[in-house]
Formats: structure tokens, sequence, C-alpha cells
């Protein structure tokens, strides 16, 4: 291994004496004498190492060329070695944690000859070339590896096989830098990779670590792996690597705690032991404190494991972990971007179905932390704090007491909805979604930032989901509304522009459209007269959607929009049958009839709300409407059905039939 | 309500409704998120006869955890300027999350059984109820839901407004007709203060429904 023999730089040193030093070491980095250029090589070395600003430094200066050139003039033989072992030694330090590093050495083209150097007799050669390749392989930089080439794994696994711990965590690095589909894990896994890595399991630390996280990788969402891997002798492996998230060393604790998250969110069967479950979770809230990269990994592992998992974020919210989170984000230190994101995340996954949880939460007085975190430059941090507004706001309890209803929370967001990054724009679009169900105010902050208009601009998006988001915000927001907020609405987006929404070439986009349709013409009777504008143009587009066979999910917006036309007056009931009975078209079997055989039990539903309405007796055309229903065979449809699977079907067409019978129908 | 009571009770551990998914279709159409009803809670005592005119509204419903919440106007209350809004957190007794009975809030099993005996529709399952609390019955397929009626807070006024939210509504829905029975609980005031609320359709001829989706 190679030693730190001359005398680092002394900070203190002049910039002028430090520059004519570097500019020196260049020369002498060319020199022809070999004893002078491994001098400057040992120099540029101990320099860098550890050392960012010098690394930047040198990097400017071009040192990673002319160190490249040490390397690759330097031939196999016994004398060049030490100039091999300096060289590569060097060359890894600037690409360890450092980007630009990686990069300088990628484009000095040295890749080749530090693989060379892995078949150099002399192991201290292949020790230093297998380091400074494990560097470069912990960048994203690194180059792909093509592991479906035979001669590519044929090497991987010579590097697996090797006695020299540098050269097999290489092996281990590569596969945790490489492996990205499940096609390239299954030919690892088919080649015997598993048994390879877990041998490593028990090997030196930085074996363990490498081969922890090529583990997570292999068995990353493939099950068949995961099933592998657990069966090897007996499980012990997985108990090895459970029994490293108590290993005295962060890094190691951190990621097996990784590689469990893994396991877990791959095969959740293998963890039906509370016991685990809790303590993973108490581990990785440990490591939250740590303040290294150990902490910023341990946020993303911790909010990646309860994701989407009820019981799991139950056992965190008993861990504490809402105000371990909520404590760390207020130290007030600066927190690396990777962090917040991930405390934000997991914040926002306890948040996303405990109800307990969000009211801790919002307890916490938190909502000054989520607003800053709003405007950070991080587009990742911006996008992770909108999830947890949007999460925490699925509260109705703390929707109804205006929690989120100020200028400090709705400027923000209304302004992110112009954010460049198209995922914070579709984080926002959720938070505000929810955030705009405000039962308690009348949501005019919101209206007043020009939010309205916004979210109409956004329905007319490329992007099909931007469409679908902004167009449920809208419906949120029109849920409940009064006229005059409808009215502002409506004004903007134009008979026109609705039915070409209503028209939109995507399902779901359509199903939202017309769900903000649903809220638009309920409430106040006279919201009814928006689908009678330029011509009924509007409800003319609705029927024509429904006569066009649409998805279930699509159909039943559709009709709850005709269940609310029809609970209008006299004219509102008759331009519903125009549609569901329109003049001048083919005979031809009812909509109706098929959404009443319809497998959704809420189509059904919906379907009979509207027919209920129609028939109301207490409306005067009631008898006239009821005998066109019956001539087009739906009233014999409903008596088929009044043994319905769905109580309340069954119910509702009880109503129609005793309806039906006060009309003289038997 | 006369009564001023210092809450202690701690909020059930409850979730909110059911985001991301589409909502389950509520067990009746007429207790979905958005559904108005308005009605009278008779507040009489022995001193005299008084009914406050009540409108409710359902907020948000969640079957999965047997939840649902709304808000309650009390509209003519004699100590109030203004009508006085509160909202509640209510459970629906479905066997799983929740049985008849209520465990805490100050209700033991025979304020239980007294209040629920009170509906007609529960004799048909008080036999099974008493014997297992009802957690064999299938109320999925009964006509009539039962739930309980927990006030969390004044909306529009203090909690120095003179009245006080520390009971709870033993509650059933006719899946039928939408109508609401349901008896106010509170050991410290009068018993069996009985709410009826009928659904509202906003000067209709008919039945209108809104609908909104969490994220």
């Amino acid at each position: 291994m190679p030693t730190t023999t001359s005398s680092s730089s002394s900070a203190a040193a002049s910039s002028s004496s430090s520059g004519n030093r570097q500019a020196d070491v260049f020369s002498r980095l060319a020199s022809s004498d070999p004893e002078v250029k491994l001098k400057a090589l040992r120099e540029v070395k101990n320099q860098i190492i550890g050392n960012r600003t010098k690394k930047l430094s040198f990097l400017k200066l071009g040192a990673v060329p002319a160190i490249a050139s040490a390397l690759s003039d330097a031939d196999d033989s016994d004398k060049c070695n030490n100039i091999l072992v300096q060289s590569a030694a060097a060359l890894g330090s600037f690409a360890c944690g450092f980007e630009a590093g990686v990069q300088a050495v990628l484009d000095a083209g040295v890749f080749p000859h530090l693989l060379r150097l892995l078949t150099n007799p002399d192991e201290k050669v292949v020790d230093a070339g297998a380091r400074s390749l494990r560097m470069i392989f912990q960048s994203n930089l690194a180059p792909k590896y093509d592991f479906l080439q035979e001669k590519n794994m044929e090497f991987l696994f010579s590097l697996l096989n090797s006695e020299n711990e540098n050269v097999s965590g290489l092996g281990a690095s590569i596969i945790a830098h490489a492996c990205g589909t499940s096609v390239e894990q299954r030919l690892l896994c088919d080649a015997g990779v598993l048994e390879k890595l877990v041998i490593l399991l028990d090997g030196s630390l930085s074996q363990r670590e490498a081969c922890l996280e090529s583990l997570a990788t292999v068995l990353k969402n493939n099950p068949d792996a995961v099933s592998h891997f657990v069966g090897l002798e007996g499980g012990r492996y997985l108990s090895s690597v459970t029994e490293l998230t108590k290993d005295r060393y962060t890094r190691t604790r951190l990621l097996s705690c990784l590689c469990l998250v893994v396991i877990y969110n791959t095969s959740p069967s293998y963890f039906l032991n509370m016991g685990t479950k809790s303590s993973l979770i108490t581990t990785l809230l440990e490591l939250l404190n740590d303040p290294g990269q150990s902490g910023d990994d341990a946020a993303l592992g911790l909010s990646s494991l309860i994701a989407e998992k009820e019981d799991l974020q139950k056992l965190a919210d008993e861990a504490n972990a809402i105000k371990n989170i909520v404590d760390i984000l207020k130290t007030g230190s600066e927190l690396q971007p990777k962090r917040l994101q991930g405390l934000f995340l997991s914040l926002a996954e306890l948040c996303s179905k405990l109800e307990d949880c969000r009211c801790s939460f919002l307890s916490l007085q938190v909502l000054d932390l989520l607003i800053n975190a709003l405007r950070h430059s991080d587009a990742n941090v911006r996008t992770a704090a909108c999830i947890c507004f949007k999460n925490a706001a699925r509260s109705i309890k703390n929707l109804s007491a205006g929690h989120f209803t100020n200028d400090n929370v709705m400027l923000p967001l209304v302004q992110l909805l112009h954010d460049p990054a198209s995922s914070v724009q579709v984080a926002v679009l959720g938070a505000l979604s929810n955030i705009v169900l405000d039962f308690s105010a009348p949501k005019s902050t919101f209206i007043e930032y020009g939010g309205i208009k916004q979210l109409i601009e956004l329905s007319k998006s490329m992007d099909p989901n931007a469409r679908c988001s902004a167009l449920r915000a809208l419906r949120n927001l029109m849920f409940l509304a009064d006229n005059k907020r409808k009215e502002i609405f409506f004004s903007d987006v134009k008979a026109q522009g609705f039915a070409c929404l209503i028209s939109d070439p995507e399902p779901p986009v359509q199903e939202q459209a017309l769900a903000l349709l649903r809220n638009l013409v309920d409430g106040c009777i006279s919201s009814i007269e928006f689908v009678f504008d330029e011509d009924c143009l509007i409800l003319n587009t609705v029927g024509r959607q429904l006569r066009k066979a649409p998805q279930a999910q699509m159909a039943i917006q559709g009709m709850y929009v005709l269940t609310n036309v029809a609970s209008g007056n006299e004219l509102h009931k008759e331009a519903v049958m125009q549609q569901l009975f329109p003049q001048g078209e083919a005979e031809s079997e009812n909509f109706m009839l098929k959404f009443l055989q319809s497998h959704e039990s809420q189509l059904r539903s919906a379907t009979v709300w509207t027919i209920i309405n129609l028939i109301s007796p207490s409306s005067p055309g009631a008898l006239d409407r009821h005998v066109k229903l019956r001539n087009a065979a739906i009233i014999s449809q409903l008596k088929n059905m009044v043994n319905d699977a769905c109580l309340d079907v069954k119910i509702r067409i009880r109503t129609v039939l005793g309806q039906s019978m006060s009309f003289g129908d038997s | 309500m006369p009564v001023r009571v210092e809450e202690s009770n701690a909020p059930a551990q409850v979730s909110g409704t059911d985001p991301g998914n589409r909502s389950p279709l509520p067990p009746s159409s007429l207790l979905g998120a958005g559904q108005a009803f308005s009605g009278t809670q008779n507040v009489s005592n022995q001193q005299k006869e008084e009914a406050w005119r009540v409108n409710v509204q359902i907020q948000g419903i969640d079957l999965e955890h047997g939840y649902l919440c709304g808000t309650m106007e009390a509209l003519n209350v004699p100590m109030a300027d203004t009508p006085v809004i509160t909202f509640w957190e209510g459970e629906i007794v479905d066997g799983k999350n929740y049985t008849f009975y209520t465990g805490k809030w100050e209700a033991t099993r025979e304020d239980d059984m007294r209040h629920w005996s009170k509906f007609p529709s529960f004799s048909p399952l008080q036999g099974q109820v008493e014997s297992d609390g009802g957690r064999q019955l299938d109320l999925n397929n009964y006509p009539y839901i039962f739930m309980r009626w927990k006030e969390q807070y004044f909306v529009n006024v203090g909690t120095d407004c003179g009245l006080t939210i520390a009971g709870f509504y033993y509650v059933c829905f006719s899946c039928s007709d939408g109508s609401i029975s349901g008896f106010y609980y509170d050991p410290n005031s009068s018993p069996f203060q009985k709410l009826e609320l009928k659904t509202v359709n906003e000067g209709r001829s008919g039945f209108s429904f809104s609908s909104y989706e969490l994220q």
C-alpha cells in the first residue's frame, strides 16, 4: 500500500510559493529521470489527499493528463512499478468523492491503463490499480460495464475470485455501479454472482461495504434473486446482513440497512418479525444523526422503507420519527440537499396515511421549515417539500381548521406552478389539489394569486399528467364552491374551452374534466346553466362522450353530470333526456343499458340516480320521461336488478321501481 | 350542550380520507362527501322545551378505516350571536375498525346499549351485539349504518363561547332515504338529546352529488 512519505504542504504557505511549487512539480512530472518523476507523483498525491481545494487547483493546472502520461508511459518492468503505484494512487485520489476529478481522469484516457495494472505481477501495483478503479466506479460518471458481453462477465468473476481484497471489492463496486436492469440482474444471478458476493460479507471492511452495495443492486425489485439469496445456507447471509446493522462502523450499518430495505421492498414476506422491522427503523433513525454521507443516505433509505406501508409508518411514529426528523431540520445547520430531500420525503410518507402523524407533524410548528424548502435551490428538495405539503394536507381535520390557508403557504406554492423542473410542477399540483380543498375559507388567497388562471393554463399543457393534475385541482377547488368562484372559473375557461377539456384524447383527463363539471353544476340550482352556454355546447359534448362507450371511470363522472343536471327544473331534465335519446340518431341500444350492466357499482349507481331524478314524482314531465325510459327497456332492465349485489344500487333501484309503480307500471 | 365540561379525551387513532386512490363507493351514496343534512337537536331539559336547528355536512369518508368527518352547524343557539359550527370526526361501526362498544369518552357498555337500543333498526342486532359486540355481524349489507360522531373543535367561535363539545353522538343513518337519527351523550348534559336530520337538496327537484379526490 502506498504510504505518505513526503511532508504535506502547509496551509500557511503563501499562494505565490504554492504556485511556484506546483509549476515546479509539473516540470518534474514530465522528467525523464524516474526518481524525479516518482518524487513529483508522491508530492502531488500527498497534497491532494482529502483536500478538495488542492484537487481543484491541480485539476485546473492540468495535473491529471500529466499524471496519466506518467502512468501510460511506464512499462510493466519492476523499475517502473513505483511510478505505476504512485500515478494510480494519485489518479484514484483525484477521483475520490470528486466528480470533476472523475471526469478529468476519464477524459485523460487512463481507464484501460488502470485495468492493465490488475494483471501486473506485482501485488502492490494490482492493489493501487484496483483502488483507483474503485474510486472511479463509485461515481455515476464511470463508464457503463456491459455484463452481456461474455468476456466482461468472465473478467468480473476473475475480479470477484481474487484473493486481493481491493480487486474483489472492485468487482463488487462494478456491479453496484453498472447493474441497472432486470436483464442484467438475472444474468449476474444466473452466473452465480450471489454466491460470490456473500463470501465477501465475511471479508474486510471495504469488501463488506462493497458487497452490501452490490447485493442491494442485484436484489432490488428482483424477488427471484431475493428468494435465492435468503435461501443460501439456510438464511445465514440474511442473518449476516441483519447482524451488520449493529456493526460499529457507521457506513456498514447504513449499507446493511439499505440492503434490508431493498429486500423488504422486494419481498416483504421475509420480514414477518415486527422486532426486525422495528430495529431497522430505529437504526435508520439513529443514522439520520450522522453528519456525513451516511446520514444523507439514511434519510432516503427511511423514506423508501416506509413508503406506502402503514404498519411501518406506525412503527416509525412509535419510534418518535417525526420529532427526530423535525429536530434535525430545526438545528439550523446547513444540510445537504440529498439529506433534506430524504428527510422531507420521510415526513411525507409518515403523513401519507396516518391522521395522528399529520396532526403531530403540524403541531411541531413546521410550516416555516416547509415554506423555506419550497424556495430551496435544489429541485429535489422543492419536490420533496411539495410532497410533504400534499400528504399533510390529506387531513380533512386540518384542512377544515384552515391550517394551510395563509399567504405564506399559498404564495410560494402558486409560484412553483411556474417551476422549470417538471417534477416540482407535478408535486406542487398535487399539494395544491389538496390544499384548495379548504372547507373553512373562501379560498380567496389562491384565487387572488391567479391560481385559477394558472391551473386553466396547465390544463392545456402538452403533458397529459399535468393536464390531469391541473383539472383535479380545479375539481377540488370547485367542490362545494359558491357561485362567485364558479363564475370566475367559467368566465376564464368558457364553454368552448370546457368542451375541449371533456374531449381530451386521454381518458383520465376526460374523467377529471367531467368530475370538475359535476362539481360546477352541483350546489345552487342556477349553476346548472353553465352547461347550456353557447347553445348547449358542454352538455352536447358530455352526451357525445357518453355515447362513445367510454371507460367506466369516465362514464361514472359523465353520468353524475347528467344526474346533477337532471336534479334541476323541467327544462334541465328534458335537456338530459335529449342526450339520452338524441333525435335523428340511428336507433341503437341505449348506452344507459350498458352502464346498468357494468361491473362497476359506482357506474350502476350513478345511472340509477339519473333515472331517479328524471322521474322524480314532483316534476310535471316525469310520466312522459318514464314512458320513454320504459320503451327503451331501461325500466325492465332495472327490474332484473332488484337484487343487485351492491346494497346502495339495490336500494336506489327499488326507489325507481316504486316511482314506476306510481305511474301505473306493474 | 348546556354544561361546560373540560374536554380531556384524546382523539382516536384514525386516518383521513383515502388518498391517491379513487374514492370507494360510500356505503350509501347519500353519505358521501359533500352531502348535506338539516334538522333539529332536541336540547330540552326539565326546565324548558327547546330544539336547535342543526345543519350537517359530510366532508370526508374513509371506509377502510371506518372513518368519516364533517361539520355541524347549530343555528338558533341562545348563547351565541352567530350559528356555531363544529368539526366532528366519526367512527363507523363496521365490526372491523369499530364495534358497538365505545370503550372511551366515558361511555360504559351499558351506556352504549341504552343508546343503541333507542334506534328501532338496532333491535334485530341487539342479541348478537350483547354476545360479542357485533363482531360477527355482516353490517355491509344492512340498510342502516351506525356511527359515533365526536365533535373535535369549534370552527367559527372560541372555546369560551359557553358551549361544550365534551360529549358525542350515537348515530343511525338510513341508507334508503338518507335520514339521520342520533342521541347526544355526555354524562354532564341532559340525557338522550335527540338529533333528527334529513338530506337537503338546495331547492332542486332531485339529488345532486359533488366529489373530490385527494392526492
